[in-house]
């Protein structure tokens, strides 16, 4: 839309007539009108409290007194406070371990689909599913109950030998219980790496037939170079994506972090600080390094695409 | 919608004015308002909320319905939360200056809701008649004081019991120590022979004595009154130190060691419900007031209630904790409506009966003579143990200190990760005292 727009306005002659600039003017202003509850939306609810935050970090701010001016105090705080560091350590393994596995589920699934077949769409909508309801406090509550002791799981698992005694209270094994939450909530990147697959000429596939190359040679030769910008695409938005997680874990630790700390998540001991403890100016700082330490991730990730991400037509 | 939003701001127009008309001829001289509030009847809507479970829900729709009744030019919208999220609440209302008119308040909060000036002085409208107090002990309405201030008045008071669970002592063939003087080490005996018994729930689960009670906070503060300690200071500093919380955590050390108090694996599962409301767990020291609660939520009547341990034989150095305050926010433009609710909930025979104990017994005498005690009844138990303990209330209100709600979390915490091994007494202690230091501050 908008490039067809620049496409037209780049072709206009040299010397506009003063109606023309009239009606230029004219769209500019309708284009900042339909932009502005958008822009006031941003300044008001995302720029102006960043910013005021950004403020808050450097202060001692109870919610009930006025902020007082504390320097780097906060942040120095944090990493003598052994909880930030478990906050990190759970956090961490989480995106790590959950990201991949998530991409790649993504990814067989969406193979799967790929291929025709009849009441592949029915297929499509039901494996995309569990994305449009993952995120609501329902399906952390019903997870809770499965994970249970007693539960369905437990059960299964324990015809299948493993220890009985339920997940949920088992430090050991909430944050499994976690990932496999958002394992399954794989239909996002799914739908786009279909979208990618169906972009891949067929061309290649039947030349590589005619050259005799198996199906694993044709996944590693032509798939995922041809997929690598979806791909890059996936993995920058999830990896975002698990660093944010929050309801879930506060809904299946009943709002602790627990037990024994297992599920405290970034977000969740931020909110715990800001929220239960009252010291938002502790809790700001703890936002600010999230989004510097997730800025980071993604500029790294941004400048070292161009040695294994490949976009077809731009290259030569 | 669009209607509604225009009849209420309307109502708060027409109802400022009101008051505005109101506090003039209050001027005037003929100030005479009953405890039934004045004579003004422009509509006025309130925001009244309170925590707790969908059964005080209930008894608050009655007791406000009755209010209703009362008072017709007077809407209370009623909402209500989980304790914790509650308190979240709260303070982001606090934050922005638009606390709602009538608030249930805790003792542990005031202090940092007072701060600046959240809270509206309630005196003014206790001088003028507007809530009735003359029905309650005086000590127990300063607990609401603060720098001078009324900004709280109790509802009721608590004090710790021990709840006891019959029908699992008999399943387990274990008796239960003497109430008048047995000791914490008396009590570990209990609970590690309960575990020994071995005995199971019809759905396949071990009964065990009890959970490990040393992570409550109150707990330890009542231990402390026990020996002596006095755990908060009058400059609001702790009067305790990481020994007294070491000891105070060794004592159940042998019971985790050897799995002989409820596992906390399946404590954690079970939230918010406990071991002791699953009907697994023999025994729980609680406030007195969650009896009616334990009863709706374990279904068994059965359940009895009785002294604590104490340190030394037979001294509990009981206190009673004034619970359930109503205060009102300074924000609030209608302060003579809220006070009128207060007051309602506060002296109101027909609420107290309502209410029965399931906030603690009432506070105000004729509320406390309304509660139905019908022998064998949940009420009729929580009056005859306070009335039994009565003569072991020896201990004046500890005040908490400002960032009490999160020291008290804190606790908790630390004491499921003591129970789960992940860490030691003196790693608890150490940690609970760097919190302690940043909250109190």
């Amino acid at each position: 839309m908008t490039l067809t727009a620049e496409a037209r306005a780049t072709r206009t002659p040299a010397s506009p007539s003063p109606m023309r600039r009239r009606r230029k003017a004219a769209e500019t202003r309708a284009g900042y009108a339909f932009l502005a509850p958008w822009l006031l939306g941003f300044v008001l609810l995302t720029a102006g409290p960043m910013i005021a935050s950004l403020y808050l970090a450097f202060t001692n701010y109870n919610l009930f007194t006025s902020p007082e001016w504390v320097g780097i105090e906060n942040f120095q705080r944090l990493f003598q406070d052994p909880n930030y560091i478990q906050a990190w350590k759970v956090t961490a393994l989480y995106a790590l371990i959950g990201t991949p596995l998530k991409l790649v589920s993504a990814l067989a699934v969406a193979m799967l689909l790929n291929n025709s077949h009849r009441g592949q769409g029915f297929y499509r909508s039901a494996f995309y599913a569990p994305s449009l309801i993952g995120a609501s406090v329902s399906i952390a509550i019903v997870w809770k109950a499965m994970f249970i002791d007693n539960g369905i799981v437990d059960r299964a698992g324990q015809t299948l030998g493993l220890p009985a005694g339920g997940w949920v209270g088992d430090p050991g094994r909430t944050l499994p219980m976690l990932i496999l939450l958002t394992i399954w909530q794989f239909g996002a990147p799914m739908v786009i790496f279909l979208a990618g697959l169906k972009q891949i000429p067929t061309e290649l596939y039947e030349a590589a037939s005619v050259d005799g190359a198996g199906p694993v040679r044709k996944f590693l030769k032509i798939t995922l170079p041809m997929l690598s910008p979806v791909l890059f695409f996936n993995l920058l938005l999830e990896t975002i994506h698990a660093f944010q997680i929050f309801a879930s874990a506060f809904i299946i630790s009943s709002g602790t972090g627990g037990p024994a700390r297992s599920t405290l998540f970034y977000t969740l001991y931020l909110y715990f600080r800001g929220f239960r403890d009252f010291q938002m100016g502790y809790a700001s700082a703890m936002a600010w390094v999230l989004v510097l330490v997730v800025g980071a991730i993604s500029f790294v990730m941004f400048r070292t695409q161009n040695r294994w991400v490949h976009y077809s037509g731009e290259s030569k | 919608m669009k209607r509604s939003v225009l009849t209420a701001t309307g109502m708060a127009v027409v109802a400022a004015l009101g008051l505005a008309a109101c506090s003039g001829s209050g001027n005037g001289g003929d100030a005479a308002p009953s405890a039934g509030g004045t004579a003004d009847t422009t509509p006025v809507t309130l925001n009244f909320t309170w925590w707790g479970n969908d059964d005080r829900a209930a008894r608050y729709n009655e007791a406000l319905e009755l209010f209703n009744e009362e008072y017709p030019h007077i809407t209370v919208n009623g909402t209500f939360a989980a304790f914790p999220d509650y308190w979240t609440q709260r303070s982001t209302e606090a934050a922005g200056r638009n606390l709602p008119d009538v608030m249930q308040f805790d003792l542990s909060y005031l202090r940092e809701f007072n701060q600046s000036g959240q809270l509206l002085d309630l005196q003014e409208h206790i001088d003028s008649g507007a809530i009735d107090l003359s029905g309650f002990d005086e000590t127990l309405v300063e607990s609401g004081v603060l720098d001078g201030k009324t900004i709280g008045i109790p509802t009721s008071t608590n004090t710790l019991g021990m709840f006891v669970n019959p029908n699992l002592l008999e399943q387990t063939g274990v008796e239960f120590p003497d109430a008048e003087t047995y000791t914490y080490d008396e009590y570990n005996e209990f609970i590690a022979s309960v575990a020994a018994a071995g005995q199971s729930t019809a759905e396949g689960y071990q009964i065990y004595g009890a959970g490990d009670y040393t992570a409550t906070f109150w707990f330890f503060v009542q231990y402390l009154l026990q020996k002596g300690i006095t755990p908060f200071e009058e400059d609001g500093t702790l009067g305790f130190d990481e020994d007294d919380v070491v000891e105070y955590l060794e004592m159940t050390a042998d019971l985790r060691a050897n799995k002989a108090v409820y596992p906390v694996e399946r404590g954690v599962a079970l939230k918010p419900l406990g071991g002791f409301t699953v009907n697994e767990s023999a025994s729980e020291i609680s406030w007195d007031n969650f009896l009616a609660g334990y009863v709706a939520d374990s279904g068994t009547e059965n359940i009895e209630i009785t002294q604590i341990p104490s340190v030394e034989p037979g001294e509990k150095a009981l206190f009673f904790k004034p619970s359930m305050l109503y205060s009102i926010g300074a924000n609030t433009e209608h302060p003579e409506a809220a006070a009128t609710l207060v007051n309602f909930l506060l002296t109101d025979p027909e609420v107290g009966r309502i209410f029965g104990t399931s906030k603690g017994v009432p506070a105000d005498e004729e509320q406390r003579a309304a509660v139905e005690t019908e022998e064998g009844s949940v009420d009729a138990k929580v009056i005859a143990y306070e009335e039994a303990v009565a003569e072991e209330v020896t201990e004046t209100t500890p005040i908490p200190v400002k960032g009490f709600g999160t020291i008290e979390a804190k606790w908790l915490e630390l004491g499921e990760n003591l129970n789960y091994g992940t860490i030691t007494p003196e790693q608890f202690a150490s940690e609970w005292f760097a919190e302690a230091e940043m909250a109190t501050m």
